[in-house]
């Protein structure tokens, strides 16, 4: 089973990692910003405890790099 | 579950589709419930996607949760991230799904609601939810590879420089007939255009809210833009009545050049000034609309006012466009039942966020299920018109001429009054000749809405609900505009580094500019002859979009074979090669109708041959247009017949061993999910 659904982790930085229902309002936004394909920070700091490295970009470079580089397609 | 009682209940769902499916061909003279369409369709889906898209997950492509897909692999937290797949279901249905499912079903719904539906479900389940699956799968296992790579590598160097030069002249067409129809439903409606000009300077606060001001806080931006949004929309019926509505009614020349100048901006600034913000809103209004729209149509069950079949099937003298049911139904529909784009995001962002490989028939053959019960669902809203109006408002009143006697003996006639009194009742200054299909929709969706919130003891507020509906596809299609030009002008950039390397250079400004004119002065030319047209120009550019689009997926679906045969499972090769030869039949036939057909109605060169000598002072340069249209379309023809000849050829090599089958898929890792 993927353990990383999106959703998991909260602004937080895992402080409340796993808390489902406090943190509800946290996780749909998480789900929403997936959806709609915009940056989602906690995914990278996700990614980063998981690869074991420090995160590299802030988020504020981490939202840049993310908007600099979309080219997504929407279709017809 | 005991075997015996899933058998039944299988047997049972396909039985109740089949008899759907009955009662709506059987159906003469009586007006029919939109709720047969809704359960045929339905049926089919649930018992296509159990067989056919678990068939060719097992047994054609063999998927395996075990082995790691490139979001595992290669995960970087931005693009490479494995994703719930409810989650990327949502995600992939918001990037496949635009205006093409809405209008298209709209148009077809000339030739009555049967065919135009039959296309819908029938070739959703063997065409495009088959080929968005595949390229999904083949993709995935190639580290998220394009379709233009795919191309390459699989086919040959020649196969992929031709694929990434066809999208981007489709793109080009694509841009010019989305563009049309939002000039044609924003022409003279003072309502409609101040909502959508509304959204710029609520986009550009969102982008510097979430940018600068609150870093990352999408939500909080969001909720702001989608409030803003609604203020605007109510704003529009209050400009529409006071005196400043002047400065909002513009005429399809205006507009044109407002979307020309739209479109540069949104290629030229940074993504997330313009772009990216008004994306997000619009993403929003587009799943929150379908769902409504989806339990609106569930909860009234309209009846279809529009009969089964109508003379212009099989006469071809059709007024909103020309040609017979045979091609065009199958080219006027070309979202939601088979839609080239989608393997552009099979092979895009979705194949990057996949956590599983046996997630992806629920993405690529479910999120294209779903987009054909959006097909359906605007076949219903234009199916629930008075056929009188929908005639009246798809049809300029020289092609309405040209059909009067065949509508008066249908009986779809409507008086000047009767439509005035619409007109009015939806806050529009007249209904008459608004071709595009977005308005007739919008009238669809309004009486369905209405019909809701009247039932639900509030008010009926149709005007307010037509306008959302004309704001729902404007701010979608606009934004499809301002991605796609932004998409066209990076690969222009691409093909044209191949040369000159500094122009290849994504952030040099002069090429940015430079690229971005060239694909802006594309579309912006085609969607200037489509305006001043006096047929509408629809009628000449959604033909050639549908077959431009078909192209695609047949270029598609050349990969998908190709690499089906590379796997060693020829023997499951008719699963791509079955549509791809429906598809190239219908593309070639309508091709070569629109250019050769000796009526000048149909085909491109008779109605220039018509115009020669004409007094008309602008014939000269329609008759230009014949022949440019003429150019594209056999342009568009060459392309498949040449991306065909050289897979047969590779086909063959293959097949006859002499060469060998190898594929270049990414070598199999172990996934740690699987446990």
């Amino acid at each position: 089973m993927p353990p990383r659904d999106v959703g998991r982790e909260t602004r937080d930085g895992g402080r409340g990692t796993g808390d489902g229902a406090r943190h509800l309002p946290a996780r749909i936004a998480r789900v929403v910003r997936r959806i709609i394909g915009a940056p989602d920070y906690e995914a990278y700091l996700a990614h980063c405890r998981e690869a074991g490295h420090p995160p590299r970009l802030s988020e504020r470079e981490y939202v840049k790099e993310f908007l600099d580089s979309k080219g997504g397609v929407r279709c017809c | 579950m005991p075997r015996l009682l899933r058998a039944v209940i299988w047997v049972a769902l396909s039985l109740l589709g089949a008899a759907a499916f009955a009662i709506l061909a059987l159906s003469r003279g009586e007006t029919v419930s939109a709720a047969w369409v809704v359960v045929a369709a339905i049926c089919t889906y649930i018992v296509a996607y159990r067989f056919y898209a678990r068939f060719i997950a097992t047994r054609v492509f063999g998927l395996d949760a075990h082995r790691a897909t490139p979001a595992e692999r290669l995960s970087n937290g931005r693009d490479f991230v494995p994703t719930n797949k409810w989650v990327l279901f949502g995600h992939h249905f918001a990037a496949i799904a635009g205006a093409g499912p809405l209008v298209g079903p709209v148009l077809a719904a000339q030739f009555g609601f049967l065919p135009g539906t039959l296309w819908l479900v029938i070739g959703v389940v063997l065409g495009g939810a088959v080929q968005d699956f595949t390229i999904l799968c083949c993709s995935v296992r190639r580290n998220g590879k394009s379709l233009g790579q795919m191309a390459k590598e699989e086919i040959n160097p020649l196969a992929g420089s031709t694929a990434m030069l066809a999208v981007l002249f489709i793109m080009i067409i694509l841009l010019a007939v989305l563009a049309l129809i939002v000039v044609n439903a924003l022409k003279a409606s003072p309502w409609g255009l101040f909502t959508i000009a509304c959204t710029i300077p609520i986009a550009l606060l969102m982008g510097w809210w979430m940018k600068s001001w609150r870093p990352g806080h999408i939500g909080e931006a969001s909720l702001v833009g989608a409030v803003l949004l609604i203020a605007a929309l109510v704003g529009g019926g209050w400009v529409a009545s006071h005196p400043i509505g002047a400065a909002f009614t513009q005429s399809g020349t205006t507009l044109t050049w407002m979307m020309m100048v739209y479109g540069f901006a949104a290629s030229v600034l940074p993504v997330w000034m313009l772009l990216a913000p008004r994306d997000y809103l619009s993403t929003f209004l587009k799943i929150a609309t379908i769902l409504i729209l989806a339990v609106a149509i569930m909860v009234i069950l309209p009846p279809l006012r529009m009969p089964a079949l109508t003379a212009f099937a099989t006469l071809g003298e059709g007024p909103v466009f020309a040609g017979k049911f045979f091609p065009f139904v199958f080219i006027t529909i070309a979202c939601g039942a088979i839609s080239g784009f989608h393997a552009l995001v099979s092979s895009g962002t979705t194949p990057k966020m996949l956590a599983r490989e046996t997630d992806a028939p629920l993405i690529g053959y479910g999120g294209m299920l779903m987009e054909s019960f959006v097909g359906v669902m605007a076949m219903i809203a234009a199916c629930t018109l008075d056929p009188g109006v929908y005639f009246a408002m798809n049809t300029t009143p020289a092609a309405l001429a040209g059909a009067a006697d065949v509508l008066q003996t249908a009986g779809f006639v409507v008086t000047p009054d009767q439509m005035q009194a619409l007109a009015a009742q939806v806050g529009e200054q007249t209904l008459v000749a608004r071709t595009g299909g977005a308005p007739s929709l919008a009238v669809g969706i309004a009486h369905i809405f209405a019909g809701v919130s009247s039932a639900l003891g509030g008010r009926a507020a149709t005007a307010l609900w037509y306008h959302f509906a004309i704001m729902f596809e404007a701010l979608f299609i606009l934004t499809t505009i301002d991605a796609g030009t932004r998409v066209g002008r990076f690969m222009l950039q691409e093909i044209v580094g191949h040369v000159w390397p500094r122009f290849g250079e994504t952030s040099w400004y002069p090429s940015i500019v430079a690229s971005s004119a060239v694909v802006v002065a594309g579309w912006g030319y085609f969607l200037y002859q489509g305006v001043v047209d006096p047929l509408g120009g629809i009628n000449s550019l959604w033909p050639l979009f549908g077959i431009a689009n078909q192209l695609l997926a047949a270029i598609a679906l050349c990969v998908g074979t190709t690499i089906l045969i590379k796997m060693g499972r020829a023997r499951y090769a008719w699963v791509t090669l079955a549509p791809l030869a429906w598809i190239v039949t219908i593309t070639m036939t309508a091709g070569w109708q629109k250019v050769f057909s000796a009526d000048p109605k149909l085909g491109f060169l008779s109605h220039a041959a018509s115009l020669a000598g004409s007094t008309d002072p602008h014939a000269a340069q329609r008759i230009f247009n014949d022949r440019l249209n003429t150019f594209v379309a056999l342009l568009f023809m060459a392309v498949v017949a040449l991306l065909i000849v050289v897979s047969i050829r590779e086909w063959w090599l293959v097949l006859s061993r002499r060469k060998p089958a190898t594929v270049s898929e990414a070598p199999y890792v172990e996934s740690r999910y699987a446990a």
